[in-house]
């Protein structure tokens, strides 16, 4: 077994992102959140960096986690996803498109947090009724819109892919 | 020829920018990175007043990786201005903050030094060895006791914690109390809040020694400013200086104001020549950005018997923080213009102090000074309702500024100071009022609650009125460049998330009847747009936009030659001027006009709220089951985006009535320094806030357009304190904006009915 590494020491890191495989050297103190950012998935979002706010969401083996609140470290040998994955080229997933139509999103910065919140919900939990869906969107913050039109997106996105899956 | 396109004014286009912002590609100041960049931590007081007898960088200094350590002593001693003329005044102007404090540090959170190093972790730990010797000095904390009676002084040599003294006068105000059968007077709080955007501040510089040239990108709400104050600060031209807007995760005021780390930024990119990043963090963000709101009024209301409001007194004191920042005495000037309201006051007297105390100082959030204003004298009109047992809608209906009385004046009369006077040019207040009660269905809700009561439940209904001005000048100039299938607008406001450039370019493609899809607004860039002031006091599309529409007749006056005709007769079809029979000319060939839109004062626009509240006795929580809210905007340029505007200012409102509050311990230490502390709303504690918008026109611009992106703040505090007031009775006495359920329960527990926290 390897020693403690020092605070500016770097360890080597392999994570998989978006379905691709990539090798990062991270200090161990890094959060997973800054690694992503660092490999130029800026859509991970820091708003608070004490698990709050929602804004770093991502999905760790499908499951949405804040990134704020792990080591770059951890993400070895999972399965990471972030927004940049969502739009199936020119065409944004329907997800996406439910917070077009019902206009929730404004200045943008907790939007892909609460992208990935929910496409957990869907995937996990494609049967989850209005409580639940609203328990599920008020883990993130949004500002602008205060997250009503979130919730709204959310019913319609959980209700389409009932519709539709 | 095509009929023209028309109705592009009014209608709900799709916001731009949406799907980049939904894949993640939009770029934030934070996401920039340069070659060779370095990364700043400002170090801060940790004490809320104190001597600063050293800072001491040298161990931060040998931290590997750390290549610069600054304090007052390595800088010019500097202050940073106030923007706004009219928010100026000789005492303000000597208590300005410095960028680093040098001999005393005034409120926890004060930079006192700046650690750069190669890597922001690194960074933060050098931060944390900066050694700052303090001796403690005794706190101001409170700011009608600041002005009144502390021994001791913010800023000992200007003699006073008292920076300002505003007085307004209008009417026989003794006369009128003397009339009075009734009198009610109250001691009533603004508490403090926060305008906290989900993207903390922050800003990269970069310093190009070849040409001379520093761009600097984070810039936003008031780029041109920050450009000459750069300028001037580093001593370079003003052509040398470029301040950038990138994407902005929401501004609200607070954000794009220059701020001491925008100047220690810029003087490190210039010292080091590498490029330096800052990005506040949400600890920062909460003693650093600005504050907002806090100020106590004692409000005197007289009153006939019938219900007619003769007129008010008021002694105010509206903090500033420890120091007075860029916007000035705009926490004391704003209250005073709103606490009017839309009543029809015989008489008033306004007596408001300017005061600090030792804390974060104060600015401009959302609604800035009406909402204080607002929630002040909505809620004194409820407590008369009560004493007089009047339904609140009735009182107000009855006090409304008839329209026949438009336009109407306050003028000051004598023993005023020098105050804007406070005018309206038009709007019908009594009609846009119903149409608010009937939208909300006010009569249904007062039946509802009595059902819920009959049940045992604590249930209120809640209203307010109010006055916002809004679309302050002095001008905004833009360029418009026709081309084929492609029109660039280039106007220096600024988009903090609001969707301006929609608006704008929805009147562009109206006008000039082309697609909106060609249309493209630039407003990012300060070396592209020569000039502007910003996006603030909602003044973006009114400004803006009608000087789109000055720059496109400008573009008939150039086309009319050409085409041989007067201007009068060119009309815009489909990417060409044209005039009668079959002559035209494409917009490519018109070349660039600009177009210029000068206003003087405030535009006036009435609105309300009113609110269903349900209060539970055991823990004091307060719930807003409904808000509808609505709004004079003149003329909507797209209601899609309005909605979305008033509905998220109504959801930061009912956010700040019921959950967030920024407290201070009795040491000065701030207590809301993470989101944990400082509890904003999510969707679960959010009613689906409904909007009326009211198109009554104004007369003060050519299309007619009032501000909207602040309204839907103005009203909330007052409405929601006044339904939970309603829901409690006599329970409990409401006298703070705060109706948390700590504040709640507090007062309803207690014989007094009055909550320890007020007092």
């Amino acid at each position: 077994m390897a020693g403690w590494l020092d605070p500016y020491e770097s360890a080597a890191v392999t994570l998989t992102v978006n379905g691709a495989s990539r090798e990062v050297r991270v200090p161990p103190r890094r959060t997973l959140a800054d690694a992503l950012r660092d490999a130029g998935l800026t859509s991970v979002r820091l708003g608070c960096e004490h698990g709050v706010c929602g804004s770093c969401t991502i999905l760790l083996d499908g499951t949405a986690v804040r990134s704020c609140l792990m080591l770059a470290v951890q993400g070895q040998g999972h399965d990471i996803e972030t927004v940049e994955s969502l739009a199936d080229g020119d065409g944004l997933s329907a997800l996406q498109q439910a917070f077009d139509d019902n206009d929730a999103l404004q200045c943008g910065f907790c939007t892909p947090g609460f992208l990935m919140l929910i496409e957990s919900l869907l995937r996990s939990e494609p049967e989850a009724g209005r409580d639940r869906i609203l328990e599920v969107v008020s883990s993130n913050l949004c500002r602008c819109t205060g997250a009503v039109p979130v919730f709204q997106a959310a019913l319609d996105a959980l209700a389409a892919n009932r519709d539709d899956p | 020829m095509s009929a023209p396109r028309g109705g592009l004014i009014g209608s709900p286009a799709p916001r731009r920018k949406n799907r980049e912002l939904l894949t993640g590609e939009g770029t934030y100041v934070a996401d920039i990175r340069l070659e060779g960049q370095v990364y700043a931590r400002v170090v801060r007081s940790p004490s809320a007043h104190a001597r600063l007898l050293g800072v001491d960088t040298s161990e931060a200094l040998r931290v590997p990786g750390v290549v610069a350590a600054i304090t007052a002593d390595d800088i010019d001693d500097i202050r940073i201005p106030i923007r706004l003329p009219f928010a100026e005044s000789p005492e303000a102007n000597a208590v300005l903050q410095a960028p680093l404090a040098a001999d005393v540090v005034r409120y926890v959170g004060e930079p006192v030094a700046v650690v750069v190093a190669d890597d922001p972790y690194v960074a933060e730990d050098a931060a944390e060895l900066v050694s700052v010797d303090l001796e403690e000095l005794e706190p101001v904390l409170d700011p009608a006791t600041s002005a009144e009676s502390s021994r001791t002084l913010v800023h000992e040599s200007f003699g006073s914690n008292t920076i300002g003294r505003l007085a307004y006068r209008y009417g026989d105000v003794d006369a009128a109390f003397a009339q009075a059968d009734v009198v009610v007077r109250r001691r009533l709080r603004v508490h403090r809040l926060a305008a906290t955007p989900m993207e903390t501040r922050g800003l990269v510089a970069d310093y190009d020694s070849g040409s001379g040239g520093l761009t600097v990108w984070g810039g936003a709400k008031v780029k041109h400013f920050t450009r000459a104050l750069l300028s001037r600060v580093l001593g370079l031209e003003l052509t040398k200086v470029r301040v950038i807007e990138v994407e902005v995760g929401g501004g609200f005021g607070t954000r794009g104001e220059p701020y001491p780390e925008d100047i220690l930024v810029a003087l490190l990119a210039r010292r080091l020549e590498r490029p330096v990043q800052w990005i506040e963090d949400r600890w920062e963000h909460m003693v650093a950005t600005n504050h907002a709101r806090e100020q106590e009024h004692d409000f005197e209301l007289a009153a006939g018997a019938d219900g007619r409001m003769l007129g008010f007194r008021v002694r105010g004191w509206c903090d500033h923080g420890a120091y007075v920042r860029t916007q000035g005495l705009l926490p004391v000037v704003l209250p005073m213009v709103h606490l009017p309201g839309p009543y029809e006051w015989q008489a008033f007297s306004m007596d408001l102090d300017a005061v600090l105390t030792n804390r974060t100082p104060v600015g401009t959030y959302r609604g800035p000074g009406m909402t204080e204003a607002t929630f002040v004298r909505e809620r004194m009109v409820d407590i008369l309702a009560a004493e007089l047992q009047m339904d609140p809608a009735d009182l107000r209906r009855r006090n409304l500024i008839p329209a026949e009385s438009m336009p109407f004046s306050f003028m000051p009369g004598p023993g005023s100071g020098a105050v804007m006077p406070i005018m309206y040019q038009g709007g019908d207040f009594v009609q846009a009022f119903d149409q608010m009660l009937d939208g909300a269905g006010y009569d249904r809700m007062r039946v509802e609650q009595q059902q819920a009561r009959a049940d045992g439940q604590h249930a209120g209904v809640g209203i307010s009125a109010y006055i916002e001005f809004a679309a302050v000048g002095p001008f905004e100039e833009v360029e418009v460049i026709g081309g084929a299938g492609n029109v660039v607008v280039r106007a220096g406001v600024g988009s903090l998330g609001q969707g301006v450039e929609t608006a704008l370019a929805q009147i562009a493609a109206e006008l000039l009847d082309v697609p909106l899809t060609d249309v493209t607004v630039e407003f990012h860039d300060t070396a592209e747009v020569p000039q502007g002031f910003g996006a603030f006091a909602s003044r973006s599309t009114v400004l803006a936009g009608n000087a789109i529409a000055a720059a496109v007749d400008e573009m008939r006056a150039v086309a009319a030659p050409l085409l041989g005709c007067g201007p009068d007769d060119v009309e815009f079809r489909g990417g060409a001027a044209t005039a009668p029979g079959d002559r035209s000319v494409g917009l490519g060939d018109i070349g660039p006009t600009r177009g210029r839109f000068e206003k003087e004062g405030l535009t006036a626009s009435f609105g309300g709220a009113v609110c269903s509240v349900s209060v539970n006795p055991a823990d004091g929580r307060a719930r807003v089951d409904r808000f509808a809210l609505a709004h004079d905007v003149g003329r909507a340029v797209n209601p899609r985006l309005l909605r979305g505007q008033l509905a998220g200012a109504a959801a930061q409102g009912i956010g700040g009535a019921l959950f967030e509050e920024i407290a201070y311990d009795e040491h000065g230490q701030p207590l809301s320094v993470t989101f944990a502390d400082y509890m904003m709303p999510t969707a679960a504690e959010l009613p689906d806030v409904e909007v009326t918008i009211i198109e009554h026109g104004s007369g003060s611009n050519p299309l007619g357009i009032k501000g909207g992106g602040e309204a839907g703040m103005v009203g909330s505090l007052g409405a929601v304190a006044n339904g939970v007031a309603d829901a409690v009775g006599a329970g409990a006495e409401v006298l703070s904006s705060s109706v948390s359920s700590a504040h709640l329960w507090h007062a309803l527990h207690r014989p007094t009915g009055h909550d320890p926290g007020e007092e």
